[in-house]
C-alpha cells in the first residue's frame, strides 16, 4: 500500500476537515475573534490530523505488509484465510469471509476434478493390463502357428505393446514416485530384454545390432529404463536410413555410466535438437513420417528427470545417438563393503 | 527321459491352449487348470515340476494361491501378469515367486526362463551332450566330438549347431535360426549366418563329418 494511495483514498475525510476547519474559522471570526485565534485552533487540528492518519497509515501498512510476506511464504496460497489472524474490522472480516468461501469453493473444485482425473488414470491402466492378454494371446497364435504372415504380425504386435507402454507410462509420470522399485540391474540384461522385445520389428527391417556390452551394474528401476530404450530403439527403427545398424556400448567415466544407443538413421537437424525432449515437438523429421506423436522422447525425460538419469542426445546429420547416464551411487556400494 | 510336468494356472482360454500347444511342443507334460475352485487339490494330483500362475484369476488371487502351494512345495513358481506394478512385483518375490514375467511376453525368452529354472531346480548332474548320429556336441566345452576327434566351436557356431541339434532331422528355416540366436542374445543377420554355417562346414570336415549339415534349397538346413 502506498502512501500516495491511501491519501488518494482518504481525500473525502480530509475535504470535511478542511470544510469544518473553514466554517469554524469564520464562525470565530464572526463572532468577533481576531482571525489568529481561527489559525490557531486550526494549526492544532491540522497538527492532531496528520499525527493521527500518519499512525493510522503506518499501522495498517504494517500489517498488509506482514500480510503478504505471509501469503510469499506459504506454499499453498489459498490456505492463508486459515493462518492468518481473523480481522477486527467490521469490513475486513466481510473480506476474510469472502476470501475463505472462494478458497473452499475452489478447493471442492480441484478436489473434483482430482478425483475424476485419478478415476480416468485408473481405468487407463487398467485398460491396458486387460489389451496386454490378447496381445499376448496373439503372440502365443503366431509364434504355435507358422504362417506365412507370422513374423509381420510379431512385428506389429511389437508396436501396440510399445504404443500401449507409452499410454501407461504418460498415465503413470505424475505420480512415478510411488512406482519405482530400486534395485541393482546389470545394464545388459535391460538391454537385451529391449531387443528381445522389438526382435521382429528389429528383424524385419534388417536392422544390424551390435551390443557388446561389459558388465555394468547400476541402481535403478529396470522396467522404466527397459520402457526408455524400447522408446529410443523405436525411434530409430522409425527414422531409418538405408542398411541400418544399432549399436550399444557403454562407457564408465567421473562416476558415471553412461549408456548409448547409436544408430545411423537420418539423425536430427542441429536447430531441433535443443527441442526434441519438449512435449508434442515433433520437428523437421516428425513432418516426413506421419506417426511422429512428439511424446516418446518427452516421456523418457520426464522418467528420467525422476530417476535421476541423465540423458542426452547427439546428432551430426548422419545418425544419432542418445545417451543415458546412470550415477555409480558410492553411498550404497560403500555401504555393502 | 522323463518329460518335465507345468502346470498352467491361467483363466484366459486362448493364452492357457496355446501356452499348452507351445510346451508340449517343446517337450513338457502340461496340465492346464480349468476348474479354479479346487487347484490345490489338482496340485497335489498332478505334482508339476513347475507352475504358471496368473495373478488376476477368478475366486482366488495368485498370491493366495502362491502361498498355499509354497506351504507344501518348494518348486518353481513363474508369476506371469498383465500389471506391472512394483507392489505386484514385490509381493510375488516376497510369497516366493521365483520369476514374475510380464505380458505380453516374448515365447522364446518364456520357454528360457523356464528352462534355466527347471535346470537349476532339478540339477540332472550329467553334463549338457546332444548327440546325433555319433556325433556328439559338448554344451559345456562348446566343442563338437566325432570318432575321438574334436573341434571347438565359436558361440555362434555352438549355438547353430544346437539348433540343429534340437531339430534334428527336420529342416531348420534360417529365418527360425536366426531367431534362436537373437533370442541368445546373438545378434546376426543372415549373411552372417552363412559365414559361419561355412565356417562350421570347414570345422566338421577337418573331424571326418563331411556333409553332415545338408542344404536344402529354399528351405534351409537339416541334420
Amino acid at each position: 500500500m502506498s502512501g500516495k494511495r491511501y491519501l488518494k483514498h482518504m481525500l473525502p475525510v480530509l475535504l470535511i476537515h478542511l470544510t469544518g476547519m473553514s466554517a469554524l474559522i469564520l464562525f470565530l471570526t464572526a463572532v468577533g475573534n481576531p482571525v489568529s485565534v481561527g489559525l490557531f485552533v486550526s494549526g492544532v487540528w491540522i497538527a492532531v490530523l496528520i499525527v493521527y492518519s500518519a499512525v493510522c497509515y503506518l499501522a495498517r501498512k504494517k500489517r498488509l505488509d506482514r500480510l503478504l510476506d505471509m501469503t510469499e511464504q506459504l506454499e499453498e496460497r489459498y490456505l492463508l484465510p486459515e493462518v492468518m489472524d481473523v480481522p477486527k474490522r467490521a469490513e475486513e472480516e466481510v473480506y476474510w469471509r469472502l476470501l475463505k468461501m472462494a478458497g473452499k469453493s475452489m478447493l471442492e473444485k480441484t478436489g473434483e476434478v482430482r478425483r475424476e482425473q485419478n478415476e480416468y488414470r485408473e481405468y487407463i491402466e487398467q485398460w491396458i493390463h486387460e489389451v496386454k492378454t490378447p496381445v499376448t494371446a496373439m503372440k502365443l497364435l503366431c509364434e504355435n502357428n507358422a504362417l506365412p504372415c507370422s513374423r509381420e504380425l510379431s512385428s506389429q504386435l511389437e508396436q501396440i505393446s510399445r504404443l500401449t507402454e507409452q499410454v501407461l507410462y504418460y498415465a503413470r509420470s505424475n505420480h512415478a514416485e510411488k512406482d519405482y522399485f530400486i534395485r541393482e540391474i546389470r545394464l545388459s540384461d535391460v538391454v537385451h530384454a529391449a531387443i528381445a522385445d522389438n526382435r521382429s520389428l528389429l528383424r524385419q527391417n534388417n536392422v544390424s545390432i551390435e551390443a557388446e556390452l561389459p558388465d555394468h551394474t547400476v541402481y535403478t528401476d529396470d522396467k522404466w529404463v527397459r520402457f526408455i530404450l524400447n522408446q529410443l530403439i523405436g525411434n530409430s527403427i522409425k527414422y531409418h536410413a538405408r542398411q541400418p545398424a544399432l549399436r550399444f556400448f557403454t562407457v564408465e567415466e567421473n562416476g558415471q555410466v553412461l549408456l548409448s544407443v547409436e544408430d545411423n538413421g537420418i539423425g536430427i537437424p542441429q536447430s531441433d535438437l535443443p527441442r526434441i525432449f519438449e512435449k508434442g515437438f515433433t520437428g523437421r523429421n516428425g513432418r516426413t513420417v506421419p506417426s511422429a506423436t512428439g511424446i516418446g522422447l518427452y516421456l523418457c525425460r520426464r522418467l528420467c528427470e525422476k530417476l535421476g538419469i541423465g540423458l542426452s542426445a547427439y546428432s551430426n546429420g548422419t545418425g544419432t545417438t542418445m545417451t543415458l547416464s546412470f550415477h555409480i551411487n558410492d553411498f550404497i556400494t560403500g555401504v555393502q563393503g | 527321459m522323463n518329460a518335465y510336468r507345468i502346470m498352467i494356472i491361467e483363466d484366459d482360454v486362448t493364452i492357457q491352449t496355446q501356452l499348452k500347444t507351445l510346451f508340449t511342443g517343446n517337450g513338457y507334460e502340461v496340465c492346464a487348470v480349468t476348474d479354479f475352485s479346487e487347484i490345490i487339490g489338482q496340485v497335489k494330483a498332478f505334482l508339476p515340476h513347475l507352475v504358471l500362475l496368473d495373478i488376476r484369476l477368478p475366486g482366488n488371487s495368485g498370491f493366495d494361491l502362491c502361498s498355499q502351494i509354497r506351504a507344501i512345495s518348494d518348486l518353481p513358481i513363474v508369476f506371469v501378469t498383465g500389471s506391472n506394478t512394483d507392489m505386484d512385483e514385490l509381493n510375488s518375490i516376497m510369497l516366493g515367486g521365483d520369476a514374475f514375467i510380464i505380458k505380453p511376453y516374448n515365447p522364446a525368452i518364456l520357454l528360457a526362463r523356464i528352462a534355466s529354472l527347471l535346470r537349476r531346480a532339478y540339477p540332472s548332474g550329467k553334463e549338457d551332450v546332444l548327440v546325433w548320429k555319433e556325433a556328439a556336441l559338448h554344451l559345456a566345452s562348446s566343442s563338437i566330438e566325432y570318432h575321438g576327434q574334436k573341434a571347438e566351436l565359436t558361440k555362434n557356431e555352438l549355438k547353430i549347431l544346437c539348433y540343429l541339434f534340437q531339430h534334428a532331422g527336420t529342416i531348420c528355416a534360417r529365418n527360425d535360426i536366426v531367431d534362436f540366436l537373437w533370442d541368445n542374445r546373438l545378434y546376426i543377420d543372415d549373411n552372417a549366418l552363412s559365414v559361419n554355417m561355412t565356417r562350421i562346414r570347414g570345422k566338421l570336415e577337418t573331424i571326418g563329418l563331411t556333409g553332415f549339415i545338408r542344404t536344402k534349397h529354399r528351405q534351409g538346413y537339416i541334420v
